[in-house]
């Protein structure tokens, strides 16, 4: 049976199978959100334990138009992706001499193996009293936090590049730097994008963890504000608040992948973290 | 031998450690020796500051850790099993996801206050998401032809779940564990650094405001290599409880 | 007639190290003079180490004992003079089919638009026009190893080492693949070492077959197979099913030992 041709009923029926499907996805937020507003007005917790959705909302309106929400949430986002960035490159750098110098290896991996287990967390304290309770401290946190599995996946990705990809580019005369360029990097990228998918949420979490430690603007600084002035609405709109930020951050971080690994088979994605 | 040469970094670092303090390459202050923090850890234990704080730290994770697995464990498998339940569960598993467990902070200190309470619930909510996942994709994938066959011999639908569903399910639902068991010390730690009255996150800020820093430094050692044994042990404990499995992890 | 040989392998063995295990004799005192254009197959069981000669050959793994020439010159490193094809087709996932035959000519410092074109012309000789800007996940077993012929052929190599590289096609393709790859050399004529455990494809293809024992791996027979192998019937052409007779009875005894071995 071939297509009909595209009238304009057509469209419109494609445009709406398209719109039940992401109904029918979102269904489970929705119903959660009906669930909240519900429990809440029905008396079962006080407004206190439970405030209502619609006064979250209200609250992080309110903090929209007063400029508020834009400036913690820019503050945490920049400590987060400059984070980020640090983690994306020096631990792809680290990665590499890793899987390609036994040196490198021999003093990295140690610090790598013991570490990922650590609640690296606890070194907070201690950067403190390094760096201040400035970003950088911040940031540094960061880092130590979500470098792991970029460093990790950085390996295991140029590790598992084929012999036979490696055999097939010297074999067309590829010297040592074209070959790490041009063949090694590219077949170990979506193993690469895989640990960067796993530090960029952990690089927002750590750089809220940090904010409620060291007070001030933020978006966690804000709710760790909110708490010590016992107002349960703002610390729910700043739950809200950071899970739209992550949820926005790991689906673009999903859509990137899927275009710079246009040639995967699955371009699939990882499980959010 | 070999076990040396792979660890002998972390010696050369903590000879470097040991050398730049005490040489005066880097601040005293901000980087006492090595050896001064020995010595605080030692006079730490033995005036019982570590055994108290530690306790109820170790006990707080134990608590939510350990509810999150029996609860979340159940749940897991009984989400794999029936349909109705899996319907009404799923999605909230959906949701709280994405979430960074840590955002619950500030509102577990607000429904339970800064003690115990507070910590074990958060270490529970957060906990309970892995060990669900893992659960739940484990139960799974017990493979269709492993439960035709106990069906075939006769098992009732409840003696199949324990016979089958369960041991299959365990490789997932163990690794799921492992997940909890390192996210139980992350929260742990968090909470009590910026919350708390007792417990090794608040040992370390008010041993961190009174200028006490080789103490400080002592503590934070030791939550950090607690992290990594609890990791290496049970690692240990379910290398054997796997040992039927072919592939290896 | 007794040009000398392009190829010579002379007493080689060679020892496989695994990480983990004892190491193992894999080739033993093996020696072959190849001539130039000939077209030989190395034929033997699994394990008997006909991958690793032909590696040794190409410069992918060093040379202990004994020597490799090729031209005269000792083989120390792979290089475009030794063009090789794999069973598992080793294309760059990243790049398109003209991505992948056009990476050789960058690499040889061809100016663009004669490698553009050369490209383009090898795609046509396999006969994939219209696929040169599918990526190989897009294509089948076939036509990724067209894409892989096409590759190592664009560079223009002078001998080419090839392995086993129709042993993960289904029948029918293979059967295909094989007569296109006889046409193409007869136009093209290179040195060709072709690694199989095939019978009838080594003699359908080959001038000569070399059969190598179980491990360690030795030639054990070198047979003639040169004939006319242009008859459209020539699987039941009565010299050609003698010809697969004779080397399958050579084959047959280090099959069993090989098998005996692995258990």
């Amino acid at each position: 049976m071939t297509a009909p041709p595209d009238g304009w009923p057509e469209k419109a029926a494609r445009v709406a199978v398209r719109l039940f499907w992401i109904g029918a996805r979102s269904l489970s937020v929705i119903a959660l959100l009906v669930a909240w507003e519900v429990l809440a007005k029905s008396g079962a917790f006080t407004p206190f334990q439970l405030p209502a959705l619609s006064k979250v909302v209200e609250r992080i309106w309110s903090d929209a138009v007063s400029g508020d929400l834009a400036i913690n949430t820019g503050l945490t986002l920049y400590r987060a992706l400059t984070g980020f960035l640090i983690c994306a490159i020096g631990g792809v750098v680290i990665g590499m001499a890793m899987a390609r110098n036994k040196i490198a290896n021999w003093f990295f991996d140690p610090i790598v193996s013991i570490g990922f287990p650590m609640p690296k967390i606890a070194f907070l304290p201690v950067v403190i009293l390094w760096l201040g309770v400035y970003d950088v401290s911040k940031i540094t946190i960061i880092v130590i936090d979500a470098i792991f599995p970029v460093i990790a996946a950085t390996v295991i990705g140029i590790q598992g590049v084929e012999r036979e990809l490696i055999w097939s580019a010297r074999n067309m005369g590829a010297n040592n730097r074209e070959l790490l360029r041009q063949i090694i990097l590219p077949a170990a990228l979506p193993q690469i994008l895989t640990g960067m998918q796993v530090s960029l949420p952990l690089c927002l979490i750590v750089a809220v963890v940090a904010e409620m430690l060291m007070g001030g603007y933020g978006l966690g600084g804000a709710m760790i504000t909110a708490s010590r002035f016992a107002n349960s609405v703002g610390v729910f709109a700043g739950i809200v608040e950071i899970a739209v930020v992550g949820y926005v951050l790991v689906k673009a971080m999903a859509i990137l992948r899927r275009r710079l690994l246009i040639w995967h088979q699955e371009a699939h994605d990882p499980t959010t973290a | 031998m070999k076990a040396l040469i792979r660890y002998s970094p972390l010696l050369l670092i903590a000879i470097a450690w040991e050398l730049s303090s005490r040489l005066g390459l880097v601040s005293q202050l901000a980087l006492p020796p090595l050896s001064d923090v020995v010595a605080a850890w030692i006079e730490m234990i033995k005036d019982g500051e570590l055994i108290t704080n530690g306790g109820a730290s170790i006990y707080r994770a134990l608590a939510g850790l350990g509810l999150a697995i029996a609860i979340g464990g159940v749940l897991g498998i009984a989400m794999a099993w029936s349909k109705p339940i899996n319907v009404l569960v799923a999605p909230i598993v959906e949701i709280f996801y994405p979430l960074p467990k840590s955002a619950l902070i500030p509102v577990t200190v607000i429904w339970l206050g800064f003690g115990d309470g507070s910590k074990i619930l958060l270490i529970f909510l957060g906990c309970m998401l892995p060990v669900t996942i893992g659960a739940f994709n484990g139960a799974r994938s017990s493979e269709q032809v492993l439960v035709w066959s106990a069906r075939s011999m006769g098992a009732s639908r409840l003696r199949m779940l324990w016979d089958v569903v369960v041991p299959s399910a365990m490789p997932e639902l163990l690794n799921g564990i492992r997940t909890a068991l390192a996210l139980s010390f992350i929260l742990l730690v968090s909470s009590e650094l910026i919350v708390a009255q007792k417990g090794f996150g608040y040992l370390i800020g008010s041993l961190g405001a009174n200028g006490t820093y080789d103490a400080m430094y002592a503590v934070v050692l030791t939550v950090a290599f607690l992290g990594f044994a609890a990791d290496r042990l049970y690692l240990l404990i379910t290398k054997r409880t796997l040992a039927w499995r072919e592939q290896n992890p | 007639m007794n040009a000398p040989a392009q190829i010579l392998v002379e007493n080689v063995n060679h020892m496989y190290r695994p990480p983990r295990g004892r190491e193992v004799l894999a080739l033993d005192q093996v020696s072959l003079s190849v001539a130039n254009r000939e077209f030989v197959a190395l034929l033997g069981p699994s394990g008997c180490g006909k991958s690793t000669l032909l590696y040794l050959i190409g410069g992918f793994l060093p040379v202990e004992t004994g020597s490799i020439t090729v031209d005269g010159k000792k083989v120390t490193a792979p290089g475009p003079d030794r063009g090789i094809v794999f069973q598992h087709f080793a294309l760059f996932p990243w790049k398109t089919v003209r991505g992948n035959i056009l990476y050789g000519l960058e690499r040889q410092g061809m100016p663009k638009e004669e490698r553009e074109q050369r490209a383009m012309d090898f795609i046509h000789l396999v006969g994939l026009s219209g696929f040169e800007d599918s990526y190989p996940s897009q294509l089948s077993g076939g036509m990724k190893q067209r894409t892989a012929i096409a590759r190592t052929l664009a560079f223009d190599p002078k001998i080419l080492l090839m392995d086993e590289p129709f042993g993960a096609l289904d029948a029918q393709t293979r059967g295909l693949m094989q007569a296109e790859l006889l046409r193409i050399w007869q136009r093209t004529p290179k040195t060709v070492i072709f690694v199989t455990h095939d019978v009838q494809e080594a003699v359908y293809l080959a001038d000569r077959v070399a059969v190598m024992s179980a491990r360690p791996g030795r030639i054990k027979t070198i047979v003639d197979t040169k004939f006319d192998k242009n008859d459209p019937d020539i699987f039941k052409n009565k010299f050609f099913v003698e010809k697969v007779d004779e080397i399958w009875n050579l084959v047959k005894d280090e099959a069993l030992k090989a098998q005996g071995k692995r258990a």
